[in-house]
């Protein structure tokens, strides 16, 4: 699976965005983000594991706890992804005006 | 770390093409059909099959899919031939979630014309009683917004 969809797939789910959301502000530990929100400590453990492989949060162990905080690695895949949407539909713009150019027998010029 | 995270820049994109602006105008805004890569980036994906940019402040931008069912994309909100056009964003999310494109065509010798693109709006927060109305660190609407756009229109 490409990062960004990860990431987009990691996003896909409300408890998951509202981790997302408690960890803005600031580091926090499995135990800190069950009390904060309606599910349990396994499942807030569960998402974790989806929100650390996608790259957007990431643990230390700080003596016999994990906390864990955002990364910006993921939010940068997503930024990525979205240069790569428009530079694809501006290429295939592009594409067309030179053969519309072409077809009129204007001299195609090179970017 | 999440004052990184809080600053979504506008995506900004140029591509120098040899046309006139007035050509330039109309194959990317009537011509979208021709040129837009509607298998990859659509609603439908390989169901859509049109694709139809309106002329005019409050035209839309609209998808129809085989199953003759529309997916409307984005409002104009400027309309300035040859030189902009701006509408906005939501392909497959609500319009209160809409982002914003601007496109300007400037004119950078005889029969050539550099399209500057502009998507912003990534700050904006969803307006309305969203059920995410009660996230009021404007951060987590956007990114939510960034995902349901990236996963919906792909």
């Amino acid at each position: 699976m490409e990062t960004y969809e990860a990431v987009l797939e990691a996003l896909g789910d409300r408890t998951r965005r509202q981790i997302v959301h408690r960890l803005r502000a600031g580091p926090a530990s499995v135990g800190e983000l069950a009390a904060a929100l309606p599910v349990s400590r396994p499942a807030v453990s569960q998402h974790l594991t989806v929100l650390r492989r996608s790259g957007l949060v990431s643990y230390e162990e700080l003596g016999t706890r994990n906390v864990y905080r955002l990364d910006p690695a993921g939010l940068s895949e997503l930024r990525a992804w979205l240069d790569c949407f428009w530079e694809a539909a501006l290429d295939r713009y592009a594409q067309r005006v030179r053969e519309d150019s072409a077809d009129s027998g204007t001299q195609p010029r090179h970017e | 770390m999440p004052g990184n995270l809080t600053s979504v820049e506008p995506v900004r994109k140029s591509v120098a093409v040899p046309a006139a602006p007035q050509r330039a105008f109309e194959l990317f805004t009537a011509h979208i059909k021709e040129w837009w890569p509607l298998g990859t980036h659509s609603v439908g994906i390989e169901h859509a099959v049109g694709l139809a940019f309106g002329g005019g402040v409050g035209a839309t931008i609209i998808e129809t899919l085989t199953d003759g069912t529309t997916s409307v994309w984005g409002t104009i909100t400027q309309w300035e031939p040859p030189h902009r056009v701006a509408f906005t964003w939501h392909p497959g999310t609500p319009e209160a979630e809409a982002t914003r494109v601007a496109v300007t065509f400037t004119q950078d010798g005889p029969g050539s014309t550099v399209v500057h693109l502009v998507h912003s709006g990534w700050e904006r927060r969803p307006d309305g009683a969203s059920a995410r109305e009660s996230y009021d660190s404007g951060w987590e609407p956007v990114i939510t917004r960034f995902a349901e756009t990236a996963a919906r229109v792909h």
